[in-house]
C-alpha cells in the first residue's frame, strides 16, 4: 500500500531525513517511533503531499506521489499535530467543510459525519462551536475530519499529545477498529505504550534515519535485549548469594536487592522465585523489568526516548 | 473554491464585529461627513460634490480596511493549522489564495452597494441613473482592494503584522489618494503622489460617474477601471508568487 524508498529531505544545512525506506501492507498499522526532531513529522508531511522531497521515491497504492499528488491525496486522511479548525464554526460545520474538499456527495457526507461523531463520542455536542470543546474533544474531531472521505491510508502525527486519559483511550479504540477494518495506518508517537498497543510493526527513527524496524517480537529477538526482575529481600547473606551463583550466572547484587537478567523473564520468573526459596531468602518485593521499546531505543541509540 | 468562499462567508457573517466594522462604521462616517459637507455645489445633475467626495473617499478606505482583514485570515489559518489541512486535501494550492480574493470581492461589492444605497436614500445621491457604471467601478475597486489584501498577507509573517502594516499603508494611501481630503486642494507634490494609491483611482472613478457624468464607455472612466484592474492584477501575481514562497513554508 505504501512504498517509501530512500527518502531524503534537508532544511538548509540540517538533514531531516537521510534516505529512509519502508513498505507498509494494506491493513497494517505502522508505528514511527522516535524523539522530538527525529524526522517523524517531516516524514508525515512528505507522505501528506505538502512537503516536497529532495530525493527518493514514494508510492501510495501504486501512485507516484510526485507525479500524481491529487490522486494520492484523495486516498489519504491526515491527522496533523495541530488542531486545524475554525473555532467560530460548529464541529458539524467544520466537518461539512473539510469533507466537502474531498468531493464526498453531500448526503453521504452527512451520514459519515453522524457516524464519525458517534464513533468518537461527540454526537451530542456536534452543533456546539469548536471553541467550546476541550482539548481531547478537539483531538477527536481532528480524527473525524480525516476519516470523512473513507481514506485507504490514515496518517496520524502524534494524535494524543496533551489530552485526557479518557480521550486517549477512545482514540486507541478507534485506531484499533480502523486497523481491524483494513485501513492502513501510519502512527507517529514518542509514547512507547501507544506503539506497543496499536502497531503491527514499528520503525525506530532517530536523526532522520530508521535505525531498525519490525514487529516488537522480531525487534526483541534480533537485538538480544535482556529483561530483568529486581527482587528485594529482607536480608541477603554471602552464603545465600553463593547458592544463587551456583544456579544463576547472570545477576547483579546491590545490597539486599538482586537484579536477575534473562532473555525471557516471563518464562524464567517462576524458576528464579523457587531458587530464592531454596536458598532460604525472604522476598519483600518483586519488580519486573520486561523488554519494551524504551529499553530497546536506549539500547540502540544510547538516548532516552522522551525529552527530560 | 466555492466551498472555501462559502466557509469564509459563513465565518464573516458569524463575526458580529467584522459585520459592524464593515457596514455600520462606514455608514456612521458617511452620515457625519455628509451632514457637514453634503451641501457643497456639484454637478449639473445636482449631485453635491461634497456628498460624492464623502461617499467615494469613505467607501474605498473602508473597503480596503475590511479586505485587509480577510487577507490576514490566511495567516490565521497558517498559525492555527487550517492551512496545513487545506494543503493535505486534494484542493490545488492556488485555489486557497483565489478563494480569499473572491470572498473579499463579494464583501467589498456588498459594502460599496450598501454605502451608495444609504447615500441615495438619506442624502439623495443619484445612484439609479448610473447603475451599470457603478457596478463596473465596484468590481474594479473590489478586485484591486482584494488583491491588496492578499498581497499584504503574502508579505507578512503574522496576523499582527498584517494589521499593523495594512493600517499604516491604508491610512497613507487614503491621505494622499483623496479619501480624507479632496486631491484638488492638496499641494502639487501630493497630487503627483496620489496616483500611486488605490484610493485615488477609485475616488476619481466616482467623480467621473457622479460629477463629470462620463458614460460607461467614456475613455476617462474606463482608464480608471483599467488602472484599478491592472494594479489588482499586478498585486495578485506578486501575492501568488510570495504565497508559494512564504505562506506555504509550513513545516
Amino acid at each position: 500500500m505504501i512504498n517509501v524508498s530512500n527518502l531524503r529531505k534537508s532544511f538548509h544545512t540540517v538533514e531531516a531525513l537521510r534516505g529512509i525506506s519502508f513498505n507498509i501492507q494494506q491493513g497494517e498499522c505502522y508505528g514511527l517511533l522516535g524523539p522530538n526532531g527525529a524526522g517523524k513529522t517531516t516524514t508525515i508531511s512528505i507522505l501528506s503531499g505538502i512537503l516536497p522531497t529532495d530525493g527518493g521515491e514514494l508510492r501510495i497504492n501504486g501512485h507516484d506521489l510526485k507525479k500524481d499528488p491529487l490522486t494520492c491525496k484523495s486516498q489519504i486522511g491526515v491527522v496533523p499535530q495541530e488542531i486545524g479548525f475554525y473555532h467560530e464554526l460548529s464541529a458539524f460545520d467544520n466537518l461539512l467543510f473539510w469533507g466537502s474538499l474531498y468531493q464526498v456527495p453531500k448526503r453521504q457526507l452527512m451520514r459519515r459525519i453522524d457516524a464519525m461523531m458517534d464513533l468518537l463520542g461527540l454526537a451530542e455536542r456536534k452543533n456546539d462551536k469548536v471553541k467550546a470543546y476541550s482539548g481531547g474533544m478537539k483531538r477527536r474531531v481532528n480524527i473525524a475530519s480525516a476519516l470523512l472521505h473513507n481514506p485507504q491510508v490514515l496518517l496520524m502525527d502524534e494524535p494524543t499529545v496533551g489530552i485526557d486519559p479518557q480521550s486517549r483511550n477512545l482514540i486507541f479504540e478507534v485506531v484499533e477498529r480502523l486497523r481491524d477494518d483494513g485501513m492502513t495506518v501510519i502512527y507517529t508517537t514518542h509514547y512507547l505504550e501507544e506503539a506497543e498497543r496499536l502497531c503491527d510493526r514499528i520503525g525506530i527513527i532517530d536523526n532522520g534515519e530508521i535505525i531498525t524496524q519490525g514487529t516488537l517480537a522480531a525487534l526483541k529477538a534480533s537485538h538480544s535485549v535482556e529483561e530483568s526482575v529486581v527482587i528485594s529481600f529482607a536480608h541477603v547473606s554471602d552464603e545465600q548469594e553463593s547458592a544463587i551463583t551456583r544456579e544463576w550466572k547472570n545477576f547483579q547484587r546491590i545490597d539486599d536487592c538482586i537484579h536477575f537478567h534473562s532473555m525471557d523473564i516471563q518464562s524464567d520468573l517462576a524458576a528464579i522465585i523457587l531458587m530464592c526459596n531454596r536458598a532460604g531468602m525472604h522476598i519483600e518485593h518483586i519488580d519486573m523489568r520486561k523488554m519494551n521499546l524504551e529499553f530497546l531505543f536506549l539500547n540502540l541509540t544510547g538516548k532516552q526516548l522522551r525529552d527530560p | 473554491m466555492i466551498k472555501l468562499v462559502r466557509k469564509d462567508l459563513k465565518l464573516f457573517l458569524g463575526n458580529k464585529q467584522d459585520v459592524l466594522m464593515g457596514f455600520a462604521l462606514p455608514i456612521v462616517f458617511i452620515t457625519l461627513f455628509a451632514s457637514v459637507f453634503g451641501n457643497m455645489q456639484g454637478s449639473a445633475e445636482g449631485n453635491s460634490s461634497g456628498l460624492v467626495h464623502v461617499v467615494a473617499g469613505t467607501s474605498v478606505m473602508m473597503v480596503l480596511l475590511s479586505v485587509a482583514g480577510i487577507g490576514g485570515g490566511l495567516l490565521n489559518e497558517k498559525e492555527e493549522g487550517m492551512l496545513k489541512k487545506l494543503l493535505c486535501s486534494p484542493l490545488p494550492a492556488h485555489h486557497i489564495l483565489w478563494g480569499k480574493v473572491v470572498i473579499a470581492m463579494m464583501i467589498a461589492v456588498a459594502q460599496l452597494s450598501v454605502m451608495c444605497i444609504y447615500a441615495m436614500l438619506v442624502f439623495g445621491l443619484d445612484v439609479i441613473s448610473h447603475l451599470t457604471s457603478l457596478l463596473v467601478l465596484f468590481l474594479a475597486i473590489a478586485f484591486c482592494c482584494s488583491s491588496f489584501g492578499v498581497f499584504i498577507a503574502s508579505i507578512s509573517k503574522s496576523r499582527q503584522q498584517v494589521q499593523g502594516l495594512s493600517t499604516l499603508i491604508i491610512f497613507i494611501m487614503s491621505g494622499i489618494g483623496g479619501s480624507m481630503i479632496p486631491v484638488f486642494v492638496m499641494p502639487g507634490w501630493m497630487q503627483s503622489m496620489a496616483v500611486f494609491s488605490v484610493n485615488y483611482w477609485g475616488v476619481q472613478g466616482f467623480y467621473d460617474i457622479f460629477l463629470h457624468s462620463i458614460p460607461l464607455g467614456g475613455i476617462p472612466f474606463l482608464s480608471k477601471v483599467f488602472v484599478l484592474t491592472g494594479i489588482g492584477l499586478l498585486l495578485n501575481v506578486i501575492a501568488q508568487l510570495l504565497f508559494k514562497r512564504n505562506i506555504l513554508k509550513i513545516v
